[in-house]
């Protein structure tokens, strides 16, 4: 089992309810691929990132507002809506 | 005259149109008739509106009419992984997660296809949200290797290779995170390209991984896979990783005959079949007669880009994925009594297993405690990975290598393994990794199936892989080739 | 506020600001309070599959200026991460964030905290910033029977988190930083600061200890949309915790809401996973430069201080404390008073005066002033003021010179408010101008004198009796029609009598 690799953990970070074949399946995968990363944990390797990408402000957009799709086509996409929201099973907590 | 004109490049059919002695309309409408009895077999297509192809011909036609032709790809029906916003279009990225969603808007390239004059044709299967080498991901169809209906075309792009392989279409776009246009373009016997990172806008094509995602072209031959990279590569300010394009990077110039060519050290011997090595060696050989200086390069970290490839991409591909949870479009559960309940539902409803095992991963590599040793190693590792080769390249001109160790194998031979899978990625990987442009060239047969060598340059070298191919293909045999389907 | 024992309060506030542009941070929809749901929303916004974000000049243009303003410095690069987590309104359910490298960092804010009187300057502080940055708001959920309703307008609205370091003291210092804040991000143009409009949000830590000891556990008190929340909150918690650590428990790190209703916070529920962020680089938006050219342009465009302001106008124009800190609240009120002393550089409190009082009531009567959270200054609008700088000072300059009384200055003041003439005009139109005649004026002053029925005020004063004195001057008044300039006849009636 790779060191800390919590498969109940990891699902529930990632919203993905998983059958108990699905978790025994996927651990014993995932454990075999993660054995394959010791390469670049034992790897000898700088201690920076030479980020190449850089951009000046040229690059940044002007603050001139762009069309909308509007909220006809917004809630003809979401598959649930009402009075031009979209609507969702109700929030239990208030946490932002 | 329409059972040959399937078998047309794409430069030539160019010509014929502009010649007047072919019409948009026809041409679509022999690769319609073509579709029909071919698709069911090949299942490179999962969505092709035949009124709406027949209705953009019709438009095509009556531009040139009135003089008002837009180029050499003015008429040309160009097939579309299903990735790739076309508005109007289905967007499903071969997932149940998004078998519903129409794109409402154009990405950046089916903008300037339009532009072009292009007939943007169908719909293609790929491996789910890109994540595959044998497009046995899809959770709508099956896709099959035209030269073996037996085996898989490869992935993510199989649907695009495929199509150009049964003379479906005489052009196709795909995208390549890991490899998924060289191998599957390999694997067919095609011709793929995947541009230097920030050449082509990645605006509209749905991220798998930002970092080494790239819209590139696919064609049966090196020409025509030049025509079509022309019209995509250009600046795009809705893509601040895209820097558009440069003249010079687009032509193939150069006298291909003096390029230097460098083959990595020890890469023939890493688990390649003898046939592939034969094929790729005899393409060396090729070079050297030609007057190519070869020599050996040195990328002592090769052994990490697959770890490292695994790593960044699973991590970025598991915040990518973060949005599809059934709130604002796409499959949405009916189990749903809570929103935690509903997104959880309705992302496991959704996603198949590669997907999820790929979230699993990246979400773990990115997790509290882990990742330093992981992500952060990954990136740093990526950065060593660049300079080798960038270092590499300023010594020689392009790296040769196989594009895959193997030919294609048979459907679900290993569909068990994903480890064994993502080993296979070994050549291609570092193309994305550094952000290098490749090119994948068929250069020989393993048996009856195809096998291409792959090509990889300096930022920005187009030309010069281009010009190589080129200089391949005219003295081979293996241009415009089709299965005999 | 006081305490039962040795505790010391420590308070550290991310306040959130919604930067004044007209589209979003990055995407190009535009923003603004009340429109209809989900009408500003683009596929960036949205998060359909294949948009990306862009990132708008303004908001960085913005934030910097916003640094400046503060003293900070703003580093040669900055960038953006991820912060990942799942909810209905995170439309990519990643918030685009600024992690490791911020445009903001450190810099601090001058405060004025409340004298001993309203008429004394308090005292002053800086409170130091440890960064801002620059980061994107989450779209709005609305509660609806059995379900919940998400509108995306707010969503991608940019937003400039300001993180203090833990240099507050009570919930005076918090409510007098976040004047300040205001003050300053208003006056700088970076932000409207509606907190009506939820334009301002705060997140308070509070922590407890005994002076001198090290820091206490914190806990965070989240959303607070009004001063006034904030400092409730503080006091509210600062008990709470005390009441805790006397009673022997300890402090919970805990996130926390606050019910302005009920004037209590209460614990959020404690989301499992919520901490795990997993936080990396956005590989979409590559790091930007921030050249040192447009820092130089910007620092051009950064106000006077307000509290240097109000030091320059107690110490230079001699101003009392509550002329010159009404004046330097309005950026707008204080450059129209400069002006009108420019024309009238003699008597700059007298114009002061005229400007804190009886503009400002006029401006607000008017309209030109939007009411906010009630503890903070609403701004004000000069551009349709009827007067103009000059004709106040000219104003000024007539009543110094004795034309007109300041009684009457009032009453010319209201109608140069109605009819935007100036004042001479006024004076000359309405027979305003003060007898000075000395000579007329002795005449009738001997007249007033010699009236029998004053004879026993004058007896009174000139034994000794200061107000007998202002017995005679209603007669003269009257005498003169009320126009007889009082000063002058004071001075007249008192050498009259010797």
């Amino acid at each position: 089992m790779a060191e800390g690799f919590d498969i109940d953990h990891l699902a529930k970070l990632a919203r993905l309810s998983l059958t108990p074949e699905e978790k025994a399946l996927y651990s014993s995968q995932l454990n075999s691929i993660i054995g394959h990363f010791q390469a670049l944990a034992q790897a000898d390797l700088p201690t920076t990132i030479d980020d190449a990408r850089v951009v000046r402000e040229s690059a940044l957009r002007s603050d001139v507002p762009g069309p909308s799709l509007g909220a006809e086509a917004v809630t003809r996409i979401a598959p649930a809506s009402r009075d031009g929201q979209i609507s969702v099973p109700r929030v239990v907590d208030d946490e932002a | 005259m329409a059972e040959v004109l399937h078998t047309l490049s794409a430069a030539e059919l160019g010509r014929r149109l502009a010649a007047g002695t072919l019409t948009s309309r026809a041409l679509c409408a022999a690769l319609i008739a073509r579709y029909d009895v071919l698709n069911d077999k090949v299942g490179a297509f999962t969505h092709l509106d035949r009124a709406d192809v027949l209705a953009q011909a019709d438009a095509s036609d009556a531009r040139r009419q009135a003089g008002q032709g837009r180029g050499p790809l003015e008429g040309i029906p160009v097939a579309i992984k299903d990735n790739i916003a076309v508005q109007g279009q289905p967007l499903t990225c071969s997932s149940k997660m998004l078998a519903s969603l129409v794109s409402p808007y154009d990405s950046h390239v089916a903008e300037r296809l339009r532009a072009a004059g292009v007939i943007l044709y169908g719909r293609l299967n790929m491996d789910e949200f890109a994540m595959g080498s044998s497009t046995e991901n899809s959770a709508v169809r099956k896709t099959f290797n035209p030269w073996d209906l037996t085996r898989i075309p490869g992935g993510s792009s199989g649907g695009s290779a495929a199509a150009l392989a049964a003379g479906l279409v005489p052009l196709s776009l795909g995208s390549d995170t890991g490899g998924s246009i060289r191998q599957p373009a390999s694997h067919c016997g095609v011709v793929g390209l995947k541009p230097t990172y920030g050449l082509v806008s990645r605006f509209g094509l749905v991220a798998f991984a930002s970092s080494l995602d790239q819209i590139g072209p696919m064609a049966r031959s090196v020409e025509d896979c030049e025509l079509l990279l022309a019209a995509l590569a250009s600046a795009d300010a809705r893509d601040m990783t895209c820097f558009g394009s440069d003249e010079r990077t687009l032509t193939a110039a150069g006298e291909a005959k003096k390029l230097r060519i460098g083959i990595p050290k020890g890469f023939l011997g890493k688990g390649v079949a003898p046939e592939v090595a034969a094929a790729v060696n005899a393409a060396i050989e090729f070079y050297r007669a030609q007057g190519c200086a070869i020599s050996e390069v040195e990328l002592p970290s090769a052994d990490l880009a697959v770890p490292t490839y695994y790593v960044v991409a699973t991590a970025e591909a598991s915040s990518n994925l973060g949005r599809y949870d059934g709130v604002r479009y796409g499959h949405r559960s009916a189990q749903a009594s809570t929103p935690v309940e509903m997104m959880t539902n309705s992302r496991s409803e959704g996603f198949g297993p590669e997907v999820k095992r790929r979230i699993l991963l990246g979400t773990f590599v990115l997790s509290a405690g882990y990742a330093d040793a992981y992500y952060n190693r990954a990136l740093r590792a990526r950065a060593k990975i660049r300079s080798e080769y960038l270092a590499a390249l300023s010594q020689v001109d392009v790296l040769l290598t196989p594009t895959v160790p193997t030919p294609a194998f048979k459907v679900g031979e290993k569909a068990s393994d994903p480890l064994q899978l993502y080993l296979e990625d070994i050549f291609t990987i570092p193309a994305n990794l550094a952000g290098l442009p490749a090119l994948s060239v068929p250069c020989g047969q393993s048996g009856h199936l195809p096998v291409g060598f792959h090509l990889v340059g300096a930022p920005l070298s187009e030309a010069k892989l281009l010009a190589a191919g080129r200089l391949f293909e005219a003295a081979h045999g293996f241009a415009h080739q089709q299965s005999t389907l | 506020m006081s305490s039962s024992s040795d505790w010391e309060v420590v308070i550290g506030l991310e306040v959130h600001v919604q930067l004044h542009t007209r589209a979003k941070v990055f995407a190009s929809s535009s923003w603004g309070f009340g429109q209809e749901p989900n009408e500003q929303v683009d596929p960036v916004v949205l998060g359909l599959p294949g948009t990306l974000p862009v990132v708008n000049h303004e908001a960085v243009e913005k934030s910097i200026l916003f640094g400046l303003v503060v003293g900070a410095e703003i580093p040669a690069h900055c960038a953006w991460d991820r912060k990942n987590y799942f909810y209905p309104d995170n439309p990519k359910n990643y918030q685009l964030t600024q992690k490791d490298f911020p445009v903001v960092i450190g810099g601090s804010v001058e405060i004025e905290l409340p004298g001993p009187s309203r008429n004394v300057m308090g005292e002053h502080k800086h409170v130091r910033i440890h960064h801002a940055h620059l980061e994107e708001d989450v779209g709005k959920l609305s509660h609806a029977g059995s379900g919940s309703l998400v509108d995306y307008n707010r969503a991608g609205v940019p937003l400039l988190e300001i993180v203090t370091e833990p240099d507050l003291r009570s919930s005076a210092e918090a409510e007098a930083f976040l004047r300040a804040l205001v003050a300053m991000l208003t006056q700088a143009g970076v932000a409207d600061c509606d907190m009506e409009k939820g334009q301002l949000r705060c997140d308070c830590n509070v922590s407890i200890r005994h002076p001198g000891a090290p820091l206490g556990t914190r806990t965070e008190t989240k959303n607070l949309n009004s001063i006034s929340s904030v400092r409730d909150t503080v006091i509210f918690e600062t008990a709470r915790q005390i009441r805790e650590l006397e009673a022997g428990r300890t402090i919970t790190q805990e996130t926390r809401g606050w019910n302005a209703d009920l004037g209590r916070g209460y614990v959020l529920r404690d989301k499992e996973d919520a901490h795990d962020y997993r936080y990396f680089p956005d590989p979409d938006i590559p790091t930007l430069e921030l050249s040192r050219a447009t820092v130089e342009r910007l620092a051009k465009q950064v106000p006077e201080n307000l509290f240097d302001r109000q030091r320059r106008y107690m110490d230079t124009l001699g101003l009392p404390f509550t002329a010159a800190s009404v004046l330097v609240a309005h950026r707008e009120l204080a450059e129209w008073f400069e002006l009108s002393v420019a024309a009238h550089p003699a008597n700059p409190q007298g114009i002061a005066n005229l400007v804190a009082n009886d503009l400002l009531r006029d401006l607000s009567a008017a309209g030109s002033t939007t009411g906010f959270d009630e503890a903070a200054p609403a701004p004000v609008s000069l551009s349709s003021c009827p007067i103009k700088p000059a004709q106040l000072a000219g104003l000024v300059k007539l009543t110094d010179e004795g034309v007109i009384s300041k009684q009457q200055a009032k009453e010319v003041f209201a109608e140069m408010f109605k009819s935007g003439q100036d004042a001479a005009a006024i004076v000359d139109a309405k027979g305003l101008r003060q007898n000075s005649d000395t000579g007329e004026l002795e005449k009738i002053i001997q007249e007033v004198i010699a009236d029998p029925a004053v004879a026993k005020s004058i007896a009174e004063y000139r034994a000794g009796n200061e107000k007998a004195i202002n017995a005679l001057k209603g007669p003269i008044m009257k005498r003169t029609q009320g126009k007889a300039n009082p000063g002058l006849i004071d001075q007249l009636l008192r050498k009259a009598l010797g």
